[in-house]
């Protein structure tokens, strides 16, 4: 039985969630209340789109979100994408709901009512931005635990504080490790004795506050 | 006007959210009747509809913005009423009043009854036009119904 996803609301970002998604080999549904919408998001190949409002409990019925296991909500309201959210969760036992929001500071309150992931958009982009301005050549992979952890691509230049110590040398902050080093083609998991070099790609995990601390103490900048 | 007088000043804090037809009216007997009422709206010209006897305050922004709820104050609110046309606003309004700042009274207006299940686990009440209205003309058939041999006497 294929998995069930349900994206309501949402134009460019659910026609291209759709896709992804089905090409992934998932049943996807779409819900959008434009007609117009509805007719761009029909071109897709294995798409259902239902027309209408997704904040309505009989919208959601014609789209049949009981038989839903995830249930997306992409609309740019912050408070249609509660009501969804709920909806699915209390009238239709979806086990798993996901809010997009455009007001970070609603991320604690969506939580708290029940919903089982929350994606900030601005907060994403905001920190993309951030990271491509003031760090360059340092590439965030990705940011787990909504941002409060960092795992970074570092690398070391022979002008860099921490090229030619050892890992026990070097005073890294406390919440920061070095996971990984990257050496031409070799991996090395590093111990204390591990010596980093010149042209090494170090991964970083640290928490966000102490990471810039720690690229300073490694590369000096 | 000796009643007004004569009544103990209420100094219960009313938030009322949406300067609509309703959230006007309900805010302008609130601060008649002495109490404290803000009324919060998105859109400023929407204050006109208020009367000039007003005596509350007024905040222009959104309600479902944590922010402009504690710019008014709302954990001193006793009570809290959302009735913006939008549904989904009123919802999300009433939870974050209840949930986030434990307002004792919450009621919020919904257009449409379906959507009640989400409410009702949260405490708050709710107040539902369309069935009031049902409610309402039914009675009033059924009261024409009794005075069928003369409904030009009875004319409502």
């Amino acid at each position: 039985m294929k998995t069930k996803i349900l994206l309501v609301g949402g134009r460019n970002k659910a026609k291209a969630l759709a896709v992804s998604l089905i090409g992934k080999g998932y049943h996807v549904t779409a819900v959008n209340d434009t007609y117009e919408d509805c007719l761009k998001l029909a071109e897709i190949n294995k798409l259902d789109v239902i027309n209408g409002d997704g904040t309505k409990p009989f919208v959601l019925e014609d789209a049949d979100a009981g038989s839903a296991d995830i249930v997306i909500a992409l609309t740019p309201k912050d408070d249609e994408n509660l009501v969804i959210c709920e909806l699915c969760k209390k009238r239709f036992h979806v086990k798993k709901t996901v809010a997009i929001l455009t007001n970070p500071k609603n991320t604690p309150f969506f939580y708290k009512m029940g919903i089982d992931s929350v994606v900030c958009a601005i907060t994403a982009i905001t920190s993309i931005i951030e990271q491509q301005a003031f760090m360059d050549k340092i590439l965030n992979l990705l940011p787990p635990s909504e941002g409060r952890i960092s795992v970074a691509e570092i690398p070391i230049p022979a002008s860099a504080p921490a090229a030619c110590k050892k890992l026990w040398e070097i005073n890294l902050p406390e919440h920061a490790i070095i996971g990984c080093i990257l050496r031409g083609d070799t991996i090395l998991v590093p111990r204390g004795d591990t010596r980093i070099l010149a042209g090494d790609m170090l991964v970083l995990i640290s928490s966000s506050q102490q990471e810039p601390a720690a690229v300073k103490e490694l590369t000096g900048r | 006007m000796h009643l007004l007088i004569a009544k103990k000043p209420d100094d219960k804090y009313t938030i009322v959210i949406g300067c609509g037809r309703l959230g006007a009216n309900l805010a302008n007997t609130l601060s008649d009747e002495g109490g404290n009422v803000l009324i919060i709206d998105r859109d400023k010209d929407a204050f006109r509809k208020l009367s000039p006897s007003f005596g509350g305050l007024t905040l222009t922004g959104d309600a479902t913005d944590i922010d402009i709820l504690q710019e008014a104050q709302i954990s001193k609110a006793d009570t809290l009423v959302a009735v913006t046309n939008s549904d989904n606003t009123n919802i999300m309004a009433a939870q974050i009043a209840r949930e986030l700042f434990q307002i004792k009274r919450v009621i919020a207006r919904l257009y449409d009854p379906e959507r009640e299940c989400v409410y009702r686990e949260f405490g708050i009440a709710t107040i539902c036009p369309a069935i009031l209205s049902a409610n309402e003309i039914d009675k009033i058939l059924s009261e024409a119904g009794i005075s069928d041999n003369d409904p030009e006497e009875e004319g409502q």
